[in-house]
């Protein structure tokens, strides 16, 4: 890029003469300074905060006593910090494949510019990503319920017994990741749509007239034309299933048995119970995790390269 | 369209496909905006009917009554005005800088924006909390607005969107004696207006739905948001409800969702296309 | 977005960034240095009567009951105004004791949070003293930490035995005869056998309320999960003795399992198979407002007796008021609260009949014995008891709770691990010795050595 430099300005006559340069040279530090003015005053300092925060034992009133590594010695020893984690693979298990496969072929059936009803189909699919999550939750609350619950109703039908999905820690995950399926899914689908749209489509009409299936195409074409966009998708869901609170916070709030404390639910718990200091180590850790994760999802992807 | 047996199987195998997904995803909502015109009672005691008979607005009147929803409405569009022009502006500028432009210090800029992205909000709410407390903002406009004015996954998507934009078109301004900012201005937002709208949308659906940390700013009624409203009214419900009255917080919650929801709803079906095409157009080659 | 979706050098930047932050920490809370010491928390009545207050409460049917007092509180203090506002506690308060802004004058708090509190509180026992020796002493014990009343005792909730009438009597089953929980657990056994299919006695399944229930059987024993001092008191014969009864209304299949008023809770009520409910007087709520069915069918008694001749209730839940130190006029508060717990007017106006209640505020009695006097109902029979006076027999089985203990602060954290094992065990996984061993080294490890 800098080999296209621009020629020095010349149809109007330059104030001086390194004027241009110098301004484009300053430019892109004054474009980003408002992020990097927030990420420090809102990022930066709260996590230098948190750090030292995390050494201490404090109840947020009075002092601080200095506890050195004593707040993540008891986390790291904990097995409810690890069944926080557990709980979070588990529900990345449940969501991300399963959203990914829902995902491509929703995208792919949408990206048919022939296809009737495609508006229809667009906005109903991104209509739970608008809706509150308080309401979102209180419906989930009455759809599953174990007896009167219009799930187990349906299942009825077929001969099924009914489930405890919210009562039960074999399926509080299952029914959590639904939940967030359900809100998140067709943001992924406009994710992945984005991604079909760059595809040539003259090399479906190549496969066409090999007379290869549809499915065979989608497989053996679409597929690995989209693995870029998918990385991101689950990078960015990755990142979404580890930092998720809000969905346990507002439906299950952890339970049954702590099936559905989530690593950042697990953190919340210190905060309510005024255990700031701990509550402080568990953040570093979670970032921590968070990122290492993020670094090996791109390394994964770069090897593929 | 011929009459082609293997596609006209996948059309109406498409076409099942999708429907059914479109009632799974719409079942929900729809369900939470017919029930509020239920009887509170109803809703708890005989969820899946709906008796056309019974139809009634007193959740509606009730909710009006009792919540000050129109103050969350006010907080909320004062918040999405702002932290939403904050970041309309200010990320796509950034993220100028991030494409068309080299550097130093550039990769280090970059990891704080996939920092950011990274950071889950729960970690920040206490340390933040007490930043307010120190800057004596709790309970302001600004505590609500300042901390991701500029959203760092904004950035990061319009950097994709601009590295699209021709250098040519760029090159072509600054041969014309235009200034770097007045480039930005005058070339690349206009080019880049369907990513622009997408991001309008997205912005606005976001700032919208957050609630996690205005639970935590805003403690007081005068500063509660439309989310805050609404969840202070769950907690009833999804707390230890003891004593409440479970039906009619129910019925007032759905009524207030309801309200909340339909905004959105109506500025979602009107720019659909914008904000889908928007969203496209971070794919064009990059 | 194809190219350059994450940028590896950019990530492992970032991540020397954050690396980096534990060496530079420069800010974080004062370590160790100024200790908090500074002004006595003894809070004084004012000397003034004018003034604004703030008071939180939760929102819902309370809010709307102490609503509707301000104004006879307001013929009384004229120039007070009070800001009264609908508030999740839960979320908010504990935030804004920490950051000290727009902290309220007063706040509606369950008793089992006020111990989590004190640091920030006013202590009411100078405020308190011309009461004290008139407010049931379960109360006044659980707002007490290390000396100090930490809260304006509300409400007192006897522990009943809540059970349909009518199912019950066309089983022929007399509850009249019902004096111990063998008593109980023989009568769920015969009613079962007269109605096939019935699981008559209620088996909480949320854990929290489950564990709330727990402390109304111990209270009934006269202990609970802390002792006075907040040492763990768990692995003793009577709660062993609880979780034995309850997990033989498990095994013998004599309970139905369902969460506080859910959907399935409220079915099982209204089809007749669940005919018993031992809970805290608030239970009669679910009569008032959200069974149908078998509405005027149902009745409140006093709890069993563990044994023959003991006490025949137990303290369930209740609430306080608590009056932060950084609210400006928390003495003014006080002056409101004194009003609605102390004065007839403010009583009377509570727990009469009004607009939210026209019967009354029956779902709990006040904890001020003056006021809750067995022969001075404050609210009338109950349309949804059958007409039952509840009055007498909440304020007889309230005036036989034992004295108890301040709820530690860790009381809310301790249900991540005893009242999950009770439902363990509810589930059959676990034994009553299980349940309370591991529960007693869990929450010792845990919650009570990490204070």
């Amino acid at each position: 890029m800098t080999a296209l430099a621009a020629p020095p300005a010349t149809r109007r006559a330059p104030r001086a003469g390194r004027g241009p340069r110098m301004r484009r040279r300053l430019a892109p530090y004054v474009f980003v300074l408002p992020f990097v003015a927030v990420f420090v005053a809102f990022s930066v300092y709260p996590l230098f905060f948190t750090a030292r925060l995390s050494f201490t034992d404090w109840r947020g009133t009075g002092a601080a006593t200095w506890v050195g590594w004593d707040n993540y010695t008891y986390l790291l020893t904990n097995p409810a910090f690890w069944s926080s984690l557990g709980n979070s693979a588990v529900l990345w298990l449940l969501i991300v494949p399963v959203q990914i496969v829902l995902g491509i072929l929703v995208a792919v059936l949408l990206n048919n510019a022939k296809l009737r009803l495609r508006g229809l189909y667009r906005v109903a699919f991104i209509v739970p990503f608008v809706t509150p999550l308080v309401a979102v939750a209180q419906i989930w609350v009455v759809l599953f319920d174990q007896r009167y619950g219009a799930v187990n109703a349906f299942l009825g039908l077929f001969g099924l017994p009914d489930t405890g999905w919210l009562t039960t820690s074999a399926w509080s995950k299952p029914t959590l990741a639904l939940l967030f399926l359900w809100k998140t899914t067709g943001f992924i689908v406009i994710i992945l749509l984005s991604g079909l749209q760059s595809i040539n489509a003259s090399i479906y009409e190549a496969a066409d007239l090999d007379g290869a299936s549809k499915a065979r195409q989608l497989w053996s074409i679409t597929v690995p034309l989209l693995r870029r966009t998918i990385g991101f998708a689950v990078v960015l869901q990755t990142l979404a299933v580890f930092q998720m609170f809000a969905e346990p916070f507002v439906v299950t709030q952890g339970g049954p048995y702590g099936s559905t404390t989530t690593a950042g639910y697990y953190l919340y718990n210190h905060i309510t119970r005024a255990d700031l200091g701990t509550g402080a180590a568990n953040s570093f850790l979670l970032v921590v995790l968070v990122m290492a994760l993020s670094l090996l999802f791109v390394r994964l992807l770069r090897a593929k390269d | 369209m011929a009459a082609n047996p293997e596609r006209t199987r996948l059309r109406i195998g498409s076409h099942l496909f999708l429907m059914l997904l479109l009632a799974a995803f719409l079942f929900p909502v729809a369900w939470a905006l017919l029930s509020a015109f239920k009887p509170a009672d109803d809703i708890v005691r005989s969820p899946l009917t709906f008796d056309v008979t019974t139809f009634t607005l007193d959740n509606y009147t009730a909710m009006f009554q009792d919540v000050p929803i129109g103050q969350g409405f006010l907080n909320t569009a004062v918040v999405l005005l702002l932290k939403g022009a904050a970041t309309m502006f200010f990320a796509p500028l950034a993220a100028f800088a991030f494409a068309k432009y080299q550097w130093a210090g550039k990769h280090l800029v970059f990891g704080a924006v996939l920092i950011t992205l990274m950071l889950p909000t729960i970690v920040l709410i206490i340390p933040l909390l007490l930043e307010m407390k120190e800057l004596g903002w709790v309970n302001t406009y600004q505590a609500l607005i300042l901390p991701g004015a500029v959203d760092a996954f904004a950035i990061f998507w319009m950097r994709q969107v601009i590295s699209a934009v021709p250098d040519e078109l760029l090159d072509a301004a600054r041969v014309d004696g235009c200034g770097e900012f007045a480039i930005f201005w005058r070339v690349v937002v206009p080019v880049i207006r369907p990513g622009l709208a997408g991001l309008g949308v997205l912005t606005v659906m976001n700032i919208y739905n957050d609630f996690v940390w205005p639970v935590v700013a805003a403690s007081t009624e005068r500063m509660a948001t439309l989310q805050v409203v609404l969840s202070t009214l769950a907690q009833n419900i999804t707390g230890n409800r003891i004593g409440a009255d479970y039906a009619t917080v129910t019925g007032e919650l759905l009524a207030a969702s309801s309200v909340a929801l339909i905004p959105l709803l109506v500025l979602f079906i009107l720019l659909q296309r914008h904000f889908i095409n928007g969203i496209l157009a971070g794919s064009v080659k990059g | 977005m194809q190219r350059h979706l994450l940028r590896r050098r950019a990530l492992l930047a970032s991540a020397a960034l954050a690396a980096g932050a534990p060496a530079l920490a420069a800010c974080g809370p004062d370590i160790a240095s100024d200790g908090e010491s500074g002004g006595s928390s003894l809070l004084k009545a004012p000397d003034r009567t004018e003034g604004e207050i703030t008071i939180w409460d939760r929102s819902g049917d309370l809010f709307e009951v102490f609503e509707g007092v301000i104004a006879d509180f307001n013929a009384k203090y004229p120039d007070i105004t009070v800001n009264h506002v609908a508030v999740d506690i839960d979320a908010k308060l504990q935030n804004t004791l920490i950051t000290g802004a727009d902290v309220p004058d007063g706040v509606f708090l369950d008793d089992a949070k006020v111990g989590g509190f004190t640091d920030y509180l006013w202590d009411l026992s100078d405020v308190l003293a011309p009461y004290a020796a008139d407010i049931a002493q379960q109360k006044l014990d659980v707002n007490t930490v290390a000396g100090g009343v930490y809260g304006v005792p509300f409400d007192l909730d006897p522990g009943l035995l809540f059970y349909n009438a009518t199912a019950l009597e066309a089983a022929g089953i007399d509850v009249a005869a019902i004096a111990t929980y063998d008593d109980l657990l023989q009568a769920a056994r015969d009613y079962q056998a007269a109605v096939p299919g019935s699981a008559p006695i209620h088996l909480e399944q949320s854990a929290f309320l489950g564990q709330l229930q727990l402390e109304m059987y111990a209270s009934q024993l006269g202990t609970s999960i802390a002792d006075a001092d907040g040492a763990l008191r768990l692995d003793t014969p009577e709660f062993e003795r609880i979780l034995t009864f309850l997990d033989t209304i498990r095994s013998e299949g004599l309970g139905t399992r369902a969460e506080y008023l859910t959907p399935t809770d409220i079915a099982e009520l209204d089809n007749g198979n669940q005919v018993f409910y031992p809970w805290a007087i608030w239970f009669s709520f679910a009569p008032q407002q959200v069974l149908t069915e078998t509405a005027g069918d149902w009745r409140a008694a006093q709890l069993p007796a563990w044994d023959a001749g003991g006490a025949r209730s137990g303290a369930m839940g209740g609430s306080s008021f608590v009056l932060p130190k950084d609210g400006p006029n928390a003495d003014l508060a006080w002056l409101f609260y004194e009003f609605l717990m102390f004065d007839e007017a403010g009583y009377t106006a509570v727990w009469g009949p009004g607009d939210v209640y026209p019967e009354g505020l029956a779902t709990s009695i006040p904890s001020y014995t003056p006021a809750a006097d067995p022969a001075k109902p404050l609210y009338t029979e109950i349309t949804a008891l059958g007409g039952q006076d509840l009055w007498t027999v909440a304020t007889e089985a309230g005036a036989q709770i034992p004295g108890g203990t301040p709820t530690p602060a860790w009381w809310a954290g301790a249900v991540d691990y005893l009242g999950n094992n009770v439902q363990r065990m509810l589930d059959g996984d676990m034994t009553p010795q299980e349940v309370l061993a591991q529960s007693s080294e869990d929450i010792q490890t845990n919650l009570v050595d990490r204070q």
